[in-house]
Order: structure tokens, then sequence, then C-alpha cells
């Protein structure tokens, strides 16, 4: 990274000599390895590098992004050709000129820890006999970026990651059950903690065995009289995802990604909606500390914080860059980011969740009396203004009598969003944060985030 | 440097095998948004990968640029990758050659030479064809070369160029999005969105529907997105996952008058190449022919393992698709098609298809723009079920293999299509599935 850094000074100065309003020049540089495995045996392993260079230029208004892995000054010079279009005039928020070096800390270094990773992986699979199959892929990696503009900013970050999917398959004659499960961390190779990981697995593996010999299945009247439901963290995180912090992007807001990501049911006209309850607070935070989705400033050199998004279930915060944070008259809240320095940096969410209540586990179920606990989701969707959703459950429950009872096979939680969230009732005092990639953007982008909360009892139809 | 002169360092290095690729790419993207150019996007990239075995194991490995500072240092990776993996059991290496390939793929110089100012007046000027409430899309102009060279006497090289221009449109309270896309710039012409577009006269008066089966027609975009889910499931590695067409070779499994292909042999295709990854020529395979599942998608290594000829899908640890065709032999008009409808809905534009279960196929989707109820031969209304302002409220539920069943006629409207749902392209026509499960809010 060092030996580009003077390529990015450079950048800074030549755009300003050739008349631009903006100048701002992104450097990323990593290297990682992945290995996977595929029903007991390896597959492949890969070790890459790369290093490129992203330009975002701003003359009479237009916004131009330029970026290449010929990290040179004659190849730079290219972009400065650019001389505007008729279109969109765009503006940034004032933000204070930030001079930061940040590095995340490793206790054990990723680069040292390949071979560990890849007995660990096998360890794993060798554990996971008897499935009808089974695929674990890990991906150990580090990258370092280097922001500047023509206001004065300079941050560097470092930051080491690690990510792995396991998909397990079970089946017995007459059906089957799977679960794609998604890990990810930022920090050393000590963050995956594999004796947890294997027992959570496990786990996953005897539900679906239960679910798949002892799941009942529910008729449409049965599922459509459930009014009560206790929802985990997990269904609580993509739905926290979906349709709280998706929604409340402030490009969707705008309807820049009208033709890609979609759009929302939050409009300039509608801010400070009412969404949910007033158990509802939302918040997202790329700050935590080895989070999947973690950072302390975004790609536009703003220093990261955490963000209200619902507060007492009215719309508080959007998620914002510099562009639309001046169209707000406001300031960023550090949510530009990119998946790779070739992309553009777009809104993004990064650890979005739920804010955890009081209650035990028991006190949601025996509050809920007679109703379902959705433990886990298999396939979920939503619609584009993110006002209708589904959760699929995996993993569910009856509560009967305030007691759990059968698995259910078939149930799904499909439901508006503001009757979702206006029924949210009591919140537990767990919490849980998920990985996931979340894709945006065209071409489309995705980053690593992470979404969560605590269980909490809905109730469907008034208290 | 040329692969092959790369090729040349890594056979003193021990390797039992060695394939060297690189490529040089030029992509513009052009972000249309309130009716306007929102921003513009360059990215010009030159790179490379490697990929070797040894004693069964397999690594991969890349070039950050074409120098020889990084060859040496992707050359070191590639060493550490394949010291630390293990023998793959089921690995039989890659394809030898030397091979004929076609060369008719289109190359359109217009693309790779085209400027931003250019591009803009392009899309500036798709923009001022239509009088709408809102426009939003986005236009996309790249061109590459591609070259590879293996151990086992494969040397070759292709370009190509793709122009891609989707628009959402909105007008009267209604959404619809249309693709063209071609390797040539001069077929991005907009008579095909405007004919697209022309569905929102149907738009006369909106309505809800309740949950239930509806007969479906898909217009071309959604149609190649759920079907393209055929093509990756015939893949062998998802076929030994245990994907819904696994140990149905020779079955019938969808409607007797619905073929699918495989191709990447395609002139116009922009998926389009000579050869896979491996160096093996692209072709045309069967997947499904008249109902019978005939096919599954493999590279040489996988090929080899299950006794067969590689489909020229490498991938070169897992086949991958190149572009799904679809063929059906009761063709109508649109209007033909609607007409026999007793109850059914048009969707425009689906996104999020998920599987809750690989192996049965069964998967649930979403309409994203215009619907239209279609009752007793005749459009009826836009559903409606949400209030909120673009929004539909239906959700389709369905099992791919009772899908295939059930393709029983398809519009005579064929032409490359994509999604922003998907990262390929596909050739299909708007199809009719018969009774759908339709859910709503």
């Amino acid at each position: 990274m060092q030996e580009y850094e003077g390529i990015a000074d450079y950048a800074i100065s030549y755009g300003l000599k050739q008349g631009f309003d903006y100048v701002e020049a992104y450097l990323e540089s990593g290297g990682s390895f992945s290995y996977s495995r595929k029903q007991g045996n390896p597959n492949s392993s890969y070790k890459s590098k790369y290093s490129g260079i992203r330009l975002r230029l701003i003359k009479k208004g237009s916004l131009y992004t330029y970026s290449t892995n010929i990290i040179s000054k004659e190849r730079i010079k290219e972009a400065f050709k650019f001389s505007g279009f008729k279109g969109e005039k765009v503006g940034l928020s004032e933000e204070k000129a930030e001079k930061y070096s940040y590095k995340v800390k490793e206790r054990i270094k990723v680069e040292d820890s390949y071979e560990s990773a890849v007995k660990d992986v096998e360890e794993l699979d060798k554990s996971l006999n008897g499935l009808a199959y089974r695929s674990i892929s890990i991906s150990l990696g580090k990258y370092e970026n280097l922001f500047v503009n023509s206001e004065g900013s300079r941050v560097y970050g470092e930051i080491p990651y690690i990510s792995s999917f396991i998909l397990i398959i079970v089946k017995d004659a007459n059906d089957s059950r799977q679960k794609l499960i998604q890990l990810g961390n930022t920090g050393g190779y000590e963050v995956f903690k594999w004796e947890e990981i294997r027992e959570n697995v496990e786990e996953e593996i005897n539900s679906l065995k239960k679910v798949l010999k002892e799941g009942i299945s529910l008729s449409k009247s049965q599922i459509n009289g459930i009014k009560n439901v206790v929802a985990s963290s997990e269904i609580i995180g993509i739905a926290v995802h979906e349709s709280i912090g998706h929604p409340l992007e402030a490009d969707r807001v705008f309807g820049r990604e009208a033709a890609q990501a979609g759009t929302s049911y939050l409009m300039p006209s509608n801010l400070g909606l009412k969404i949910g309850s007033k158990e509802v607070n939302i918040f997202d935070d790329p700050t935590i500390k080895n989070s999947y989705g973690f950072f302390l400033y975004d790609e536009e050199g703003v220093k990261a914080r955490k963000k209200q998004l619902v507060k007492k279930g009215i719309q508080n915060e959007l998620l914002l860059n510099r562009e639309y944070a001046k169209a707000l008259g406001t300031k960023s809240n550090a949510s530009s980011r990119s998946d790779f320095y070739s992309n553009e940096p777009i809104i993004r969410m990064s650890n979005t969740y739920l804010e955890k209540g009081k209650a035990d586990f028991e006190e949601l179920i025996s509050e809920a009396k007679n109703g379902i606990y959705i433990k886990s989701f298999t396939e979920w969707n939503i619609d584009d203004t993110r006002s209708f959703a589904r959760y699929q459950g995996n993993e569910a429950y009856i509560i009967k009598n305030g007691d759990i009872e059968k698995p259910v096979k078939n149930y799904k939680l499909e439901k508006s969003t503001f009757d979702f969230w206006s029924s949210v009732y009591l919140l537990g005092n767990d919490f849980n944060l998920y990985a996931g990639t979340c894709g945006k953007g065209e071409p489309q982008q995705g980053v690593p985030v992470m979404h969560g909360g605590p269980s909490a009892l809905l109730k469907f139809g008034g208290k | 440097m040329e692969p092959s002169d790369i090729l040349k360092i890594l056979k003193d290095e021990g390797f039992d095998e060695a394939v060297v690729s690189t490529s040089s790419t030029r992509s513009i993207y052009i972000k249309i948004a309130n009716s306007k150019v929102d921003s513009i996007v360059e990215k010009k990239n030159e790179r490379g990968r490697l990929f070797v075995s040894k004693e069964k194991k397999v690594a991969f490995s890349n070039i950050e640029r074409p120098d020889k500072q990084s060859i040496k240092l992707a050359i070191g990776n590639l060493k550490q990758a394949i010291n630390i993996a293990e023998p793959k059991p089921d690995y039989y290496g890659i394809a030898e050659g030397p091979f004929k390939y076609r060369s008719n793929f289109i190359f359109d110089k217009k693309i790779s030479e085209i400027s931003i100012e250019e591009a803009s007046e392009i899309a500036n000027q798709a923009i001022s064809e239509f009088d709408v409430e809102n426009i939003a899309g986005t236009l996309h102009l790249s061109s590459y070369t591609y070259s590879i060279a293996t151990t086992k006497r494969v040397e070759a090289s292709t370009m190509g160029t793709e122009a891609r221009l989707s628009l959402r449109i909105f007008k009267n309270g209604f959404s619809m999005q249309d693709y063209i896309a071609s390797r040539q710039l001069k077929e991005i012409n907009l008579s095909k969105i405007k004919n697209s577009i022309s569905m929102l006269e149907y738009a006369n008066g909106t309505g809800k529907v309740k949950s239930g089966k509806y007969d479906i027609i898909y217009m071309r975009s959604p149609a190649g997105l759920l079907f393209s889910n055929v093509n990756d499931m015939a893949c062998i590695d998802s076929v030994e996952m245990g994907s819904f067409l696994s140990n149905k070779l020779g079955d019938k499994i969808a409607n007797r008058d619905l073929s699918i292909y495989d191709d990447g042999s395609i002139e116009s295709g922009i998926d389009s190449s000579p050869f896979d990854e491996e160096g093996y020529p692209t072709q045309r395979t069967p997947i499904i022919k008249n109902g019978i599942l005939k096919s599954y998608l493999h590279n040489y290594s996988t090929a080899k393992k299950y006794n067969t000829k590689s489909t020229g899908n490498a991938g070169l640890v897992n086949p991958s698709p190149n572009t799904m065709v679809l063929y059906h032999r009761k063709k109508k008009s649109l209007e033909k098609l609607i007409s026999s409808i007793d109850k059914g809905i048009i969707v425009t534009n689906t996104w999020y298809t998920r599987f809750s279960n690989y192996l049965k196929g069964d998967f649930s989707t979403v309409p994203r723009d215009l619907a239209i109820y279609v009752e007793k031969g005749s459009p009826k209304f836009v559903i409606k079920n949400l209030g909120s302002s673009f929004g539909i409220g239906i959700r389709i539920s369905d099992n791919i293999l009772r899908m295939l069943e059930k393709t029983t006629s398809v519009v005579n409207d064929t032409t490359q299509s994509t999604s922003w749902d998907s990262d390929s392209y596909y050739y299909t026509p708007s199809v009719l599935v018969e009774e759908v499960n339709i859910s709503t809010v």
C-alpha cells in the first residue's frame, strides 16, 4: 500500500489543477486464503492478492467514479479527461477533514492461520458424518485502505476478517431439510471459536432431524389463525435487515436505487413515519468490535458512529452518505461503503439490530400462551417497497398453554412490515448478531453485515 | 506477458498441470435515477488467474496485474496454497487439447472505444424517449479480451463486448422494468422496451386478488430468472448435492413440448465464449429435451468421473452454466395466450427467488413490477394488494418440477434477457405456467 500513497496524493493535486470541484482517491490492497470441502473431501484452495485505486471526481456537479488496478500516474490521468454530463448535479455535505489511522488487532494473525483453518475445517467436516449432504468453505483475509480527498482528509484502516459458509442437508425417505449457516467476523483467527461453531452446527443438525422426523404440517387456516408469535433473534435479525435497514437507506428513499435494489415505503414526504410499537428501537452500528460489518471510518472518510434508525417505533435517522446528507441539510452518518475498490461506494448497512428488552425466554413463551415459536428460517423474501415479507420457518414449534410442544414443518411468517413491527409486544433479554452478505447496486455489491436482536413476542391482532 | 509465457515459468515449478488465463476489461456503468443521468462509473482492469494440480491436489491464485513482480508473487501464493491443500480424490485432470474453436463471436469496436460523453448521450437519449413520471435504470457498456494457455496444449484467446440497457418506468402509479442486451451497440434500440412498456396500457384500474391458484404468464425476464435455476441445478456438483434433478436422467420431468438447453456457443450471446475455463470448446447441451432430462453439465474432470464427455462448462473445480435457452413447441401471440386464461396473472418482473428445499425444488419469489389480473381471457386490473405507492403485495410459491410440467405454452417473443437479480443472460420467451400458488398480504 505504502508504495502507492504518492499516486493517491498526486491524483488529488492533479485533479485540483485540472479544475475539478472535488477529488478523492481510495487505495485498497488485500489478500486472502480460501479453502473448501464437500461431502468429507477437499474441494479447492485459493490464495489471492489484489490492489487497486478508485477516484471519485465531481466536475460541474457531475459525479464520476474511475477505478483501475494499474496504479500509475499515467493511468489515473485518464480519469481527469472527464468533462461532466447532462444530468444530476451532486453536492456533498460539509464534513470535518479527518486524519486517522487504525488497525484491527489480531492475537493470531490471519496470514499465519491458513494451515490451522484447513485443519479446523477438516475436523468439523469429519464430525458431520451421516448427513445427506454437507459442504464447508472458509476464507481468511486482510485488507488495508487509504482514503484521501481534496478537503484534507487522510484515513488509513487495516481490517482482518474470517468468513465461512456451512451447508447441511438431512433427509429421509419422503422429505428433506436444509440449512445454510454463514459465519463472519473481523479480527484475528482467534475470533472463530471452533468449539462453539461445532456445537452450534450439531444443534442445527439435531433440530433439522427433529423437525424432519416429528414435524407436523399445519393447514393454511391454522397458520392464518396464529396470533401470537415468539420470533427468535435470527428471525428478528433478518426482519430488521430487510424491512428496516434497507428501506431506511437514503438513496432508496430518494429513488437512486429504483431500478436496482428497489424503492422504499419511506419517501421524502413521509419521513418520521410510525413503523412499529413503542418497544421498537433499532440501531445500525459499525463500531462493534469484531463484528462482520465493522469499520471506524466509511469510504468518504467520515467517522463512523452508532445510528438510531427507529426510536420507540418512529423512523428516526436515515442511513446517509455525504450526497444525501447534503440533500437533507445535515451531516453524513458514515454509511458509504463498497465491496471492492473497483465499485462505487453507496449507502449500506453495517451491523443492524433491534435493542433487547428484559424478559426471559420462558416469559415470552408463557406470555404467548398459545401460538408459535419460530426459531430459524430458510427461504425469505420481500417486495420492492419493503412492505411485505415472508420468513419460511425452518425450525418452529407449537406453543400450547405456555409450553413449547411439537415441531412444525411448514410455518410461514408472512406479514406486512407495519403489521410485523406494530405487533412487537415484549422483548427478550437475549441478544445475537448473525453474519450476512448484503446485495445492492449495479453491478451488485455484496458487503459484509450483521443483523440481529433479542427474541421477541409479537401479538398480531392486538393485545 | 502472454499466458503462454507465464505457463513456461510454471512448468519449471513441478506442477502436474496448469491453466493460465489473463484478461483486460473496460466497463462503463451509467446510472439513471429520477429521470436523469445520476452518475458514471468507469473501470479498467488487467488481471490473471492461475490454476495448478499436483498429485490430485488443486489450487488457484490470481495475478494482481500483468508485471513480472505480480506473477512471481502469484506463483509464490500458488505454491503455498497447494502445499496446504490435500488431494481431491475425485479430481481427474484438465482437458487435453488442441481444440478447434468457432470464431464468429461478435465484437463491437464501437463499444470498446466509446467515450464517456458518447455513452452519457445514449443514456440521455433513452430518458428523453419516454413521456412518463419517472425513469430509473442503468446503461452498461463493456469490452474484454481473454486469453488462456494450459499444459494440455491449449492456447487460445477471445474478445467480447456487452451493451445492456435496463429501464424501470413509473407511470400513473405503476412500474415496469425491462432490459435490452446485445453484443452490439446498434441493437440497443428502445423499440423492445417501448413494446414492453405498452403493457402499462392494461393498467386501467386497480384491484385486489385473493390467495389461491392462478395461471401465470411470466414475461421474458422473470421466466428466464426462474428457469435458469434448472441450469444451475444441472451442474454436476449441484446434482451431487441432491438437487431436484438428481437421479432423474432419462425421466420425464417437464411438459413434453418443453426443452431447455445450456449453450455457450451462441454468436450473439453475451455470456458466450469459444471455450470454457480449461479451453474445452463450448457447445449446445440439451438438459431437458421434449420433457425428458437428458444431461447434466460437466467439465473434463467431472465428466471423466461419471464416464461421460465434457459439456464445455468448466469451472475448473465445479462446472458452471453458460446461457440458458428455453424452447417450447406451443407458441402463441401474447394476446392469444391471455385470451386462453380463465383466471390468471401476468407477472412482468420478479426478484428474491429463494429455495426452501433444493432437493424438492420448492421456492418462492416476489413480483416486483406491474402484475395484471386476467379473467375470462381479458386483462381486468392491475393488482394492488398493498396501499403503498408501487407495492403489489402478492407472492408466488411453487415447485420447479411442477412448474416444468405445467409450462403449457409460450409467447413467440424470445430474446436475450436478464434481470437485476441475475448475473447471467438467458434466451427465453414469455411462458404460461398453470395453477400457481399465490399468497397475498
